[in-house]
């Protein structure tokens, strides 16, 4: 006689998996962090997605010498400023987006306050073949502490990929 | 997710298909060395890419690999004489050499030339470290021998074995990158299995099960690197490498052997599991090579004269559910391989990948599907090579090392991550 498993496993029984959603949709922030990722982030926001919102730390960021504080770090890709920690309250994850070389400081900002809010995150940074280690390694630096899960891919077009993968 | 288009366009690897001409740019292994011991042995047959093939070995050592199928009447040459340099088809005796071309056909006058009208199919089957190996696309896009390093080493440096796997090679392949199973899946195995135990850095993998990833673009495929906390704010890290299309090498404990697969379709249901092991600067000791043999580490025990697993579907992998709850393995089956086989092999044949719910920690795998699937698009629009065709690309190590915390791997560890001949792996 045939076992369970091998029965199961056939193509005939695969025919009998249930048809029926098996999640609810996710909300993803994507988070560009530098001017070139809000380029980016830009034409990813063109294409259809779920629950899912674009952002971009660039066109807000207060002034160096203004007092710390956590509102005025983001803003909707239309320019309007939005408040971090209602942005990613309930959010199920936040991708933040670097360019290699470029500065990234407001990653610690966002991944605090991720950390603090117990989301998760993942950094993802966009690399040209020509830019030099030292410059991928400080964009690494910055992200690393923040990020618990870190890409480093060769083209933009990954993270279209990434992001229909889970669902956003 | 993957939508079931994609999906097609990699699970699939028949002639015709894309992802059947994305293998067919590799030299893939197809026997052990082994499996053909001597000149004028049995043939053996062979099925990959979803061709069915004869491997043999004539009467001059020459290896020949062709289509099963005698031209005259489509009888298994498996049956065929192997004798006086070539295979002879046991019903009208008509034969063939190593290349495929037939050489007789006793019913025709031998001046009619007609024997030379008669070729099967046949692919080149060349050895390199204990392992046939075959090329199956077209002859003017051949690409050097393959440059493994554990094909390269000294043979009693190396230890290779190979399983049937009931599934197609995609989800095999993924569960090889799947990093954040290796803390479930396998937890009762590092401190049992000698090939794997005592190694110093196995503290830091107990000790800290929630590692953090990081998922780098390499020339030939992936880097996945786990990090964990080591002594004095150090990171130990794991790096794993990916070479396209099916190559993955797992980073190695201590002074123990460095393992790792290939993954190869056989049809679009199954796979053999290549599984080798090898130290790039000393030989396997006895008892190292015993507990290969004995199916520890990634190897398996096997049914008596065949390659499928003691262990498999048709006795529900011998699971034990009492192990499982005392916690001596964590799904009930013993073994690192079955663990790992069992599972994928319970998705069925091809896994339905639009019901997945993938997360961040599987980053691995959807960079590995998206470089796949990229490099299938730029084969079929520009007849572009993919990437791991480069010997350069195959000239890898994975790596265990202790890093500064402001240091990325990939500069940090550069040299660990390529073959250094002479030099021994970088391990913790
Ligand atoms: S927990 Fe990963 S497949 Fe079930
Ligand atoms: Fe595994």
């Amino acid at each position: 006689m045939q076992s369970e498993s091998a029965r199961a496993a056939s193509a005939a029984e695969a025919r009998f998996r249930i048809d029926a959603p098996n999640s609810q949709p996710r909300s993803i922030k994507v988070i560009a962090l530098d001017h070139p990722s809000e380029a980016i982030v830009k034409r990813l926001a063109t294409s259809v997605w779920g629950n899912t919102s674009f952002l971009t730390t660039l066109a807000s960021a207060p002034p160096r010498d203004a007092p710390f504080s956590m509102r005025g770090w983001l803003a909707d890709l239309a320019g309007h400023t939005k408040i971090l920690v209602d942005e990613i309250e309930h959010a199920d994850l936040v991708v933040m987006i670097a360019t290699a070389g470029e500065n990234i400081e407001s990653a610690s900002i966002i991944g605090e306050a991720c950390s603090l809010k117990r989301v998760m995150t993942t950094g993802l940074v966009v690399t040209a073949p020509s830019v030099p280690g030292a410059e991928l390694s400080r964009s690494l630096a910055q992200l690393r502490p923040w990020a618990l899960m870190l890409v480093v891919a060769s083209a933009e077009d990954y993270i279209a990929d990434m992001l229909m993968a889970l669902r956003a | 997710m993957l939508k079931k288009e994609q999906s097609d366009l990699l699970t699939l690897t028949g002639p015709g298909t894309a992802g059947g001409r994305l293998f067919r740019c590799y030299w893939l292994p197809a026997l052990l060395s082994s499996e053909l011991p001597e000149n004028d042995c049995p043939p053996v047959r062979v099925k990959l890419l979803s061709e069915r093939l004869l491997a043999f070995r004539d009467s001059e050592g020459r290896l020949g690999l062709i289509d099963e199928f005698c031209a005259h009447r489509g009888v298994s040459l498996w049956f065929g004489r192997n004798e006086e340099g070539g295979l002879r088809c046991p019903y009208h005796g008509w034969k063939y050499d190593r290349t495929g071309q037939c050489i007789e056909v006793p019913s025709e006058p031998v001046e009619s030339g007609f024997c030379n009208k008669i070729k099967l199919k046949s692919y080149p089957l060349v050895e390199r470290g204990g392992v046939l190996w075959t090329y199956m696309g077209p002859a003017d896009k051949q690409p050097p021998l393959p440059e493994w390093e554990f094909a390269q080493v000294p043979p009693e440096q190396s230890f290779m074995s190979k399983r049937i796997q009931e599934s197609n090679w995609l989800q095999a392949m993924e569960g090889g990158i799947d990093s954040s199973h290796v803390s479930f899946l396998h937890r009762g195995d590092l401190n049992s299995d000698p090939l794997f135990r005592g190694a110093k850095a196995n503290q830091y993998n107990l000790k800290d099960s929630r590692p953090v990833f990081e998922v780098v673009e390499s020339p030939g495929g992936l880097f996945i690197g786990a990090r964990r906390n080591a002594e004095s704010g150090n990171y130990y890290w794991r790096i794993t490498q990916w070479v396209m299309p099916s190559f993955t090498m797992i980073p190695p404990r201590g002074d123990h052997p460095v393992h790792g697969h290939f993954w190869i379709p056989i049809d679009d249901d199954n796979c053999w599991t290549w599984s080798f092991d090898y130290h790039p600067t000393r030989a396997l000791s006895p008892g190292e090579v015993a507990a290969m043999r004995d199916g520890k580490g990634i190897h398996v025990k096997y049914e008596p004269g065949t390659f499928r697993p003691l262990a498999n579907k048709d006795n529900d992998y011998l699971i034990d559910r009492a192990a499982q709850k005392a916690g001596r393995t964590f799904s009930g089956v013993e073994g690192i391989a079955m663990q790992d086989a069992s599972l994928q092999e319970s998705m069925g044949p091809i896994v339905d990948r639009t019901k997945e719910n993938l997360v961040s920690t599987d980053n691995g795998i959807i960079m590995a599907r998206h470089r796949l699937l990229r490099s299938v698009k730029a084969l079929m629009d520009k007849d572009q090579a993919p990437p791991g065709v480069d010997s350069v690309h195959q000239l890898v190590r994975s790596a265990a090392v202790i890093l500064p915390p402001d240091k990325p791997f990939i500069e940090a560890a550069k040299d660990a991550l390529v073959v250094r001949a002479g030099t021994a792996h970088a391990s913790v």
